[in-house]
């Protein structure tokens, strides 16, 4: 048998498209006829349209159309609700006058060219009745209410504590040591490279939308339950995915507008978003508020964790961070444990998903929280963790399907040379020429391992001795594609280099897609099960077609290995098998679903985070230097792309620990920096040396395979171990991100 | 972006000649461009200059000469430019990303338009691009605004980073006009917004900048451009400063201290060189000047960090050259 490709670094099978421009991303197709769309956005941030003077865009040269809520496309009202039907918002724009955030779509151009529809889209006035805006969210913390629904299944306050108390302020009354701290976060985007993007195009009742999205099928979704059309009317097309991020979920308002005017002119439209029009009519992470208290024995055994998180909720939308659920709900051992969750509900652009929703955020609190009690009891960061180590889910009474932290920890210490420390660093004297402080910091980090409802693949042999798997799943740049290919590869016993993999496409077996590190679990597994299916239905086809040299003998005497049917002394190759029967090819469906694992265990991916800084004595810049992160995700199917995955997650957390937040000017709504100049990510000079390292546990109790998602776990935990670091050079603690310079100074 | 003409002259004097009321010189187009994107810059006619016959890095006895039309990428790596001026090699390549510096001008660059969110954004107050609509960045987000030389109609900030070297390096920049040639030093160059925040310089209507040149400088090989920002390259300057000294047997003869990213323009902190010149270099006495560097200084809502930074980012400057 060849070596197995899963666990092997394989390159990506459609890197080589990538990298040559032959990648079919949403904004690089044209069509006969095409028109372009150009958005125009509300510069108020409540209130009413009064008026739009749309009489020069009118007659700016190669304008077809331009629609706003005074000349509007129909589109149905959603009926369920923002995220059930993939649109993302509850309402839908230009069906009426009112202004619900800075930024929102109030009209489309639609012209020849498309620097005729920005053009024309500049020339467009709006009036606007002003209602005041409810944009502060530090301002109105006070006003916060709990969430009108359950989260994870569970009331918006949990708490779980030991018998003697009452509440978990007795609880960390009791704890001879205590901290105390709140923590806040800005706002942040889901910026993706390739621009949001759509191209429309009718024929004969039957719309192809091409979109960059996470989920192809639920953006046919939107697309049928808001244009009034059936599912079998609209096929949408995103082979190509140029960064998602949770910001291409949800398929957003402008695609079904685009949809709507492709329709109504009988042409098809294509508009691409500016990045700053990105901002306001995508979604966005919610704003957080972070109170913790730990109480703990001298030893470091914790009494108590009292957790409550304040995050922002656009009036817009339904999703929010749901920072203390998701993070100390479970992480720590603790007797007594209390989270809760309020919301700000504000007039501000959607809340939406995105990377590591809540963990990144409450992992940022409760980590650098379970470093300040490090620090208050002179114990070593790594040693207080592994003293409140949980192994059952606390509540539950359930032990994790898969659980390898503490080897996280131990491997990590040592591949990153750890010292542990139980006194702050001496700081250099006052006039000390040294420039820079160094400081190391650390972090754990969570992930919750979770399946897609019912995952659908399909396999299919060819007579060429080539196969091709197909999912509706979408490849965003984790390397889905790839994965699937070598899952496919694999199982068939055949290179990988004769597998296509086909993705990107809401006609293909339904799958919701890739989100919440969910998408190899689940599409591994249907493979998995499409493979052995028609492994069967290839030794039956031997066993019974009359053409076939296996012919007489039994299925249960034949065996598939390495691309061939062996059995009664043939030996052919499943090409040469389809041949002698006459047959093209040969399929089978396959599917994979939640079970009762969910029951029986629970199930997270793991990690532990170290990093290694500098500080800037005299101006407070930050240089990230090294950086180690060990990881527990199960089988980890491809290293390559598993790599690119760990290290994109941390430099999203590098962001926000260091970079990223939206400003948000509190009297208007408007976003002050949501552009790419202003709002600033990464870039290559900011990355540290990293080395990533996987262990290899198979959590096969999850799925056969093995895998958990790790998608979003590099996030998780990289602003504390930052913002420890930071701490441990400097003797400063920042509980406000991001950690710029003027608050080092 | 609207509609415009185009012109590509090849000389000067066709340039000057086809530039009109409402047009706008095109060299490098890495700010132009954008601008024009976002409908802020609106020019009627774009004269491209790229053809004309201003290339080159000379030098004479009147010092060193750079021709406007280099790209800031083939001047940090000019060995005259290297030799003798390490401030202004930092300051280029500080500026910007490669791709940006290998397309951009030394003469665009100096008339680069502030990078202010609300100059940028046609939908809010800016008396720079709109006289007389107001400021909205005196209360709004101003982080990243000026704390030196702004005043009630504007409180921008220059952008450019090889600005401040020259400004620390006292050039001249050569100016091609209707009416002939002159010669303006840079710190001469720019005007402070007053009532008028749209005459960002003493430019003339048409006139171009064809040259910059550097004058011989006691101490500009015992310079540093220390540039302080948010993110480590494609950032724009919190704080900068360009300090170039002269030493002789142990004390400061001179000393040029520019600032860059809290003032409308390149601003020298004279009331530091003063403390320092004729004094012994010393890290107390470089200390001392840099909390004078940032005198006359007034915050915003949301830029009062940038006082102290300004100090800090001077005393680290002046330590580095050997102020210790």
């Amino acid at each position: 048998m060849a070596k197995p490709l899963i666990g092997t670094a394989t390159a990506r099978v459609d890197g080589t498209a990538k990298v040559t421009g032959r990648a079919d991303y949403a904004a690089d197709r044209t069509e006969p006829g095409l028109a372009h769309g150009h958005l125009v956005l509300s510069t108020a941030g409540r209130g009413t349209l009064r008026s739009m003077d749309v009489t020069a865009a009118e007659a700016a040269e190669g304008v077809l159309a331009v629609y706003s809520p005074f000349n509007p496309l129909k589109l149905h009202r959603i009926k369920t609700t923002p995220d059930v039907c993939f649109v993302g918002q509850f309402w839908l724009p230009l069906q009426d006058q009112e202004i619900r955030h800075y930024g929102q779509i109030i009209g489309l151009v639609v012209a020849e060219t498309f620097e005729q529809a920005r053009h024309a889209a500049s020339l467009i006035r709006a009036e606007y009745d002003l209602l005041p805006v409810r944009a502060d969210f530090a301002g109105r913390i006070a006003h916060a209410v709990p969430p009108p629904v359950a989260i994870n299944h569970e009331d918006p306050q949990v708490d779980l504590l030991a018998e003697e108390f009452g509440t978990v302020d007795e609880a960390l009354a009791a704890g001879p040591v205590q901290v105390r701290a709140t923590y806040t976060q800005p706002p942040e985007a889901p910026l993706a490279l390739e621009p949001h993007a759509c191209l429309a195009s009718w024929s004969e009742g039957v719309l192809t939308l091409r979109v960059g999205s996470q989920s192809p099928v639920g953006g046919a979704l939107a697309a049928a339950e808001t244009l009034g059309i059936g599912l079998d009317q609209v096929r949408v097309l995103s082979p190509y995915v140029g960064g998602a991020f949770g910001g291409k979920l949800y398929i957003w308002p402008h695609p079904l507008l685009t949809a709507a005017a492709a329709r109504e002119l009988g042409r098809p439209v294509r508009t691409v978003l500016t990045q700053e029009q990105v901002f306001t009519t995508v979604g966005h992470r919610s704003a957080v508020s972070q109170t913790l208290a730990l109480g703990a024995e001298r030893d470091g055994t914790l009494v108590a964790v009292k957790h409550d998180a304040v995050s922002s909720l656009s009036l817009s939308g339904v999703i929010y961070e749901t920072a203390a659920h998701t993070t100390s709900r479970y992480t720590y051992k603790s007797p007594s444990l209390h989270v809760g969750q309020r919301i700000v509900p504000l007039d501000s652009p959607p809340t939406t998903w995105v990377r590591a929703p809540g963990e990144a955020p409450g992992a940022f609190a409760l980590e650098s929280a379970m470093d300040e009690l490090a620090t208050e009891l002179a114990l070593d960061p790594v040693e207080l963790r592994m003293r409140n180590y949980a192994t059952v889910f606390p509540g539950r009474g359930v032990r994790w399907s898969g659980k390898h932290l503490d080897e996280c920890y131990r491997v990590g210490a040592e591949r990153f040379g750890w010292q542990p420390r139980t006194a702050p660093r001496p700081q250099p004297a006052e006039d000390s020429d040294q420039v820079w402080l160094t400081g190391t910091g650390m972090a754990g980090a969570t992930y919750p391992g979770n399946l897609l409802p019912t995952t659908l693949a399909n396999v299919r042999l060819r007579a060429d001795g080539t196969a091709t798997v197909a999912t509706a799943t979408s490849d965003p740049g984790t390397g889905m594609r790839t994965v699937l290919a070598m899952v496919c590869a694999d199982d068939l016993g055949i290179p990988v280099e004769r597998v296509e993999a086909l993705v990107g496409d809401s006609a293909l077996p339904l799958n919701y897609g890739a989100f919440a590190s969910m998408g190899t679990s689940s599409s591994a597994g249907a493979v998995r099960s499409a493979t052995t299916a028609l492994k069967q239905r290839l030794l039956d086809l031997a066993a019974g077609d009359a053409r076939s040299p296996f012919h007489g003998l039994a299925a249960e005497a034949l065996a598939y290995r390495d691309g061939r049917v062996v059995g009664g002394g043939h030996s052919l190759t499943f090409a040469e098998l389809l041949a002698a029967t006459g047959l093209s090819e040969l399929d089978s469906p396959g599917a994979s679903a939640p079970g009762a694992e969910r029951l029986r265990f629970a199930v997270h991916s793991f990690g532990a985070h170290f990093c290694e800084l500098r500080v800037n004595r005299w101006t407070g810049e930050v240089r990230l230097d090294r950086w180690t992160s060990v990881i527990d995700g199960g089988t980890i199917i491809n290293p390559r792309t598993a790599r690119a995955q760990i290290v994109g997650g941390i430099l999203f957390g590098i962001g926000q620990a260091l970079l990223e937040g939206i400003r948000v000017e509190p009297d208007t709504g408007r976003f002050a920096n949501g552009n790419l100049a202003d709002y600033l990510v990464p870039v290559h000079a900011d990355m540290p040396d990293f080395d990533i390292h996987f262990l290899d546990h198979p959590d096969t109790d999850f799925t056969p395979l093995g895998a958990r998602g790790i998608g979003e776990l590099g996030v998780v935990g990289t602003a504390a171990a930052i913002a420890n670091a930071v701490h441990d050079a400097t003797g400063r603690r920042v509980r406000d991100l991001p950690i710029t310079v003027d608050k080092l100074l | 972006m609207r509609p415009f003409d185009y012109a590509a002259p090849r000389t000067v004097e066709e340039a000057l000649a086809q530039h009109a009321d409402g047009a706008a010189y095109l060299a490098g187009g890495t700010s132009l461009v954008d601008l024009m994107k976002l409908d802020v810059a609106r020019p009627h006619r774009v004269v491209d200059v790229n053809s004309l016959p201003l290339h080159g890095v000379t030098t004479d006895e009147r010092g060193l000469h750079l021709s406007a039309l280099e790209r800031l990428g083939d001047l940090a790596r000019h060995p005259a430019v290297a030799d003798g001026h390490p401030v202004l090699r930092q300051a280029l390549l500080a500026s910007a990303s490669p791709q940006l510096r290998n397309m951009a001008t030394i003469g665009g660059n100096l008339l680069q338009r502030t990078r202010c969110g609300y100059f940028r954004d046609t939908a809010a107050a800016c008396n720079k691009r709109e006289p007389g609509s107001g400021c909205a960045a005196r209360t709004g987000d101003n982080r990243g605004h000026a704390v030196l030389g702004a005043g009630p109609s504007c409180v921008a900030t220059h952008p450019s980073d090889p600005a401040v070297a020259l400004s620390a390096l006292d050039a001249l920049l050569e100016l091609h006009g209707a009416d002939g040639v002159r010669e303006v030093p840079l710190n001469s160059f720019y005007r402070l917004p007053g009532e008028t925040p749209q005459t960002e310089t003493v430019l003339r209507p048409g006139e171009l900048i064809t040259r910059v040149t550097v004058p011989p400088l006691p101490g500009a090989d015992r310079s540093v451009y220390v540039k302080v920002r948010d993110r480590r390259s494609y950032e724009f300057a919190l704080v900068s400063a360009a300090v170039a000294v002269d030493l002789h047997d142990g004390e400061v003869r001179g000393v040029r201290i520019a600032l860059g990213g809290v003032a409308p323009r390149p601003w020298r902190a004279h009331a530091a060189e003063q403390a320092l010149t004729g004094r012994e270099f010393t890290r107390a006495n470089a200390l001392e000047a840099a909390a004078a560097a940032a005198d006359g200084a007034e915050p915003l809502s949301g830029n009062a960090f940038k006082i102290e930074l300004v100090r800090r980012t001077v005393g680290h400057a002046l330590t580095r050259l050997g102020g210790r």
